[in-house]
């Protein structure tokens, strides 16, 4: 059952009662690109980009393989492990800002291929960096309100696809990733902010290939990913901020009660500032970028399968998730999660 | 010398005796210098300056004009 929705600063600030998470599984690429693979297009502004960034590798799909393929797997592994019957999952949530196709929705590409019920709820969400907070508040809502039992959320990006390989902003950053996330009816609660502010479209953008096709100020390639680092690090330290203070405080919970803060992976440098800025204990804030680059809307789940995974599986923690970017969109929750029956990490396997 | 030049000297990576109001913004002015000046301002001055008006700025002193405004 949703409880209210209450406009506040941030966002819309929304409780989400009955609904929690039973598992979730990564499924990230076996191809690992190390920084030496960028020495030759970038020279010696490699290290310049990597001490801002962090990310010393990262994960790429192979051609043909997209983030339904990534997701597909995470999903098939958390079925298995959680013993969930393919007859019992009523909703399938895809998010990604890299779907199959244009249309139709990717979601029922991967029902199809999980063999679930042909008549369940079925739809993709085109978000990316708060894009895990957004499908994790939708499918909790559509558990809790009844109309599911039980939801799978599948939160997956193949960037890799997106980016302009001379574009030095971009390039090094991003990483592909799939994720899968189970929701069921539970005794539980929690707490959500979301919000949008499309003014800042333009700074984070693929313009040409959909329907607009606007000719962009920049001269990159419009059919690629072009980003204001600048106006989006602006974004971040105008919405974050209040957007953890906000969170914390719609919970209701002492700071000092939660175990971890999981903020988006957008860059290192971007990260410690923001936690710094929002008062966060460093040692609460768990960072990966290093290992997987930027994976878009699987930073959160990668976070909580990769440095999260043994705690998560053995007595549970009380988390709070920040997802923000690409929009401008970004959303905060506040959540108990575990223990789990399944959390991990697992790499893709083509063959399969 | 202040905190907000300490910090620039500190994204050039000169000593803090370069660094001055005149030190001009070619050579290392990119969009990493640029995210980092943002941050230091944010840092010192507790607010967020235009990163497109911050790309116009021809020196160091520019940007701390642009700071205080």
């Amino acid at each position: 059952m949703t409880i209210g929705s209450t406009p506040i600063a941030s966002g819309q600030a929304v409780r989400v009662d009955g609904a929690r998470i039973a598992g979730l599984v990564s499924c990230i690429p076996p191809r690992r690109i190390d920084n030496e693979y960028f020495l030759e297009e970038f020279g010696d502004s490699v290290a310049d980009t990597t001490k801002m960034t962090g990310v010393r590798t990262r994960y790429w799909v192979d051609e043909g393989v997209t983030a339904s393929d990534l997701c597909t797997a995470a999903a098939v592994s958390l079925l298995d492990d959680l013993a969930w019957p393919r007859d019992t999952v009523d909703a399938i949530i895809f998010v990604s800002q890299t779907p199959d196709y244009r249309l139709p929705a990717t979601a029922g590409v991967i029902q199809a291929k999980l063999g679930l019920r042909p008549a369940i709820i079925g739809l993709d969400i085109n978000l990316g960096c708060s894009g895990y907070v957004y499908g994790l508040w939708l499918a909790m809502t559509l558990v809790g309100s009844g109309a599911a039992k039980r939801a799978l959320l599948v939160v997956g990006d193949t960037s890799s696809s997106l980016i302009d390989p001379a574009d030095r902003a971009t390039a090094m950053l991003f990483g592909d990733a799939g994720t899968a996330t189970a929701i069921e009816a539970g005794d539980a609660q929690a707490h959500f902010i979301l919000g949008t502010d499309g003014r800042g479209a333009d700074n984070l953008i693929v313009p040409s290939g959909a329907y607009r096709s606007a000719e962009h100020r920049s001269s990159n390639d419009p059919c690629k990913l072009f980003m204001d680092g600048g106006e989006i690090f602006n974004f971040t330290l105008k919405s974050v901020p209040k957007l953890v203070a906000e969170t914390v405080q719609f919970a209701g919970l002492p700071i000092e009660s939660y175990d971890a803060f999981l903020l988006h992976q957008a860059n290192a440098f971007m990260v410690n500032h923001l936690a710094k800025k929002a008062k966060l204990p460093p040692d609460k804030v768990p960072m990966n970028i290093d290992r997987y680059g930027n994976t878009s809307s699987t930073t959160l789940p990668l976070l909580m399968t990769d440095d999260l995974a043994d705690r998560l599986a053995r007595e549970g923690a009380r988390l709070a998730l920040f997802g923000f970017g690409v929009g401008y969109s970004w959303g905060g929750a506040s959540l108990e999660v575990g223990p789990l029956a399944c959390v991990k990490t697992i790499s893709y396997d083509s063959g399969r | 010398m202040s905190e907000f030049y300490q910090g620039m000297a500190e994204i050039f990576e000169v000593e803090e005796s370069e660094m001055g109001p005149d030190f001009p913004l070619d050579e290392g002015w990119d969009s990493l210098a640029v995210v980092s000046t943002i941050a230091l301002i944010d840092e010192v001055y507790d607010r967020t300056v235009s990163a497109t008006r911050l790309q116009e700025c021809k020196t160091v002193g520019d940007i701390e004009k642009l700071a205080q405004e």
